[in-house]
């Protein structure tokens, strides 16, 4: 019987044609799929989180709100389903991208917010629709974009005329 | 078949799903703006008005493909009666539901061309079906077994 010597253990990797173990290296890149979507999540999250505040600073919106923040909360947990959680990068739980890096003011009056918002949603609507985004997705995750991109233009459709039944006092 | 013809063959076939659906929606809502009235029947008109529209386009895009366009049948069987202005309006939003179903097939094909065209094109048969059913979806198009929790 061999005794396991370290020359005993280079004699056999040298007859088996072994290198010997590989030297580990860091994490794979996360795949420009993967980073498109962690994207979508990230305004997702940076939309409830002012759906939330608006509803905060104004209970008066809350019952026009409330069922576009459900929506957009059904809209995370879809698009965060889909991360396959790359090593070494944890999918984002809290707000942590917004454009210029800082979190907005929420606008001074309840129908600012509603501008605001409805700001917001274009912004996300033209975000998803982006060809870059679509066109680098596999099918099922490009219609989950393009179903995303149209329940947001409809919300863009219920504020602009919630925006203008303020306006008119109707 | 290479992939650039199956490609094409899958565009086409999409583009072809989502006229078929504009042509029931034109017959559709046929039906739907006799049984209203006042507001809302000029509203089923502007949206016929869309769909025929919406119908031109794709005829046009398959034409420029090399193929013909799905014709029209000329009836439809309706899902359920339509006897008055609930129903009538429960078929509207069958109709435009069908359509958003339509395009989000067109997003699924390889060419991103297409795709961007199905995205966009989701957009006003969804809020249709807003105005129809008075309250937003958060998946249109998509069926309920994949976004159910």
């Amino acid at each position: 019987m061999l005794a396991a010597s370290p020359t005993t253990l280079a004699l056999f990797l040298a007859l088996s044609g072994c290198k010997g173990p590989a030297v580990l290296s860091g994490p794979p890149p996360v795949s420009s799929q993967t980073q498109m979507l962690l994207q979508a999540v990230t305004a997702e999250q940076n939309l409830i989180w002012i759906y939330t505040k608006a509803m905060a600073g104004y209970s008066a919106l809350r019952p026009t709100l409330a069922p576009l923040l459900a929506e957009h909360q059904a809209h995370l947990a879809q698009l965060t389903a889909r991360v396959v959680e790359p090593p070494g990068k944890k999918v984002p739980d809290a707000v942590t991208a917004w454009a210029g890096g800082r979190k907005p003011k929420l606008a001074a009056t309840a129908d600012g917010a509603l501008v605001q918002l409805r700001a917001t949603e274009q912004a996300a609507v033209a975000r998803l629709l982006d060809r870059s985004l679509l066109g680098g997705a596999s099918p099922s995750l490009a219609q989950l974009y393009a179903s995303v991109a149209a329940s947001e233009a409809t919300h863009v459709t219920t504020l602009t005329s919630q925006v203008e039944q303020s306006r008119t006092g109707s | 078949m290479s992939a650039n013809a199956s490609a094409t063959a899958s565009g086409i076939s999409a583009l072809q799903g989502a006229l078929v659906a504009e042509h029931a929606a034109i017959y559709g809502y046929g039906v739907v703006g006799a049984m209203l009235a006042n507001g809302l029947q000029s509203q089923a008109q502007a949206y016929w008005v869309d769909h025929q529209e919406a119908r031109d386009t794709l005829e046009a895009m398959l034409v420029k493909l090399g193929v013909t366009p799905a014709a029209a049948s000329p009836a439809y069987r309706l899902p359920f009666a339509v006897t008055g202005e609930a129903s009538a309006v429960r078929l509207a939003v069958l109709l435009e539901d069908g359509v958003v179903q339509a395009y989000l097939g067109v997003v699924a094909v390889t060419d991103v061309a297409l795709r961007s065209f199905g995205a966009l094109a989701m957009q006003p048969p969804a809020n249709r079906a807003v105005v129809w059913r008075g309250s937003t979806v958060a998946f249109p198009g998509m069926p309920a077994t994949t976004t159910s929790a």
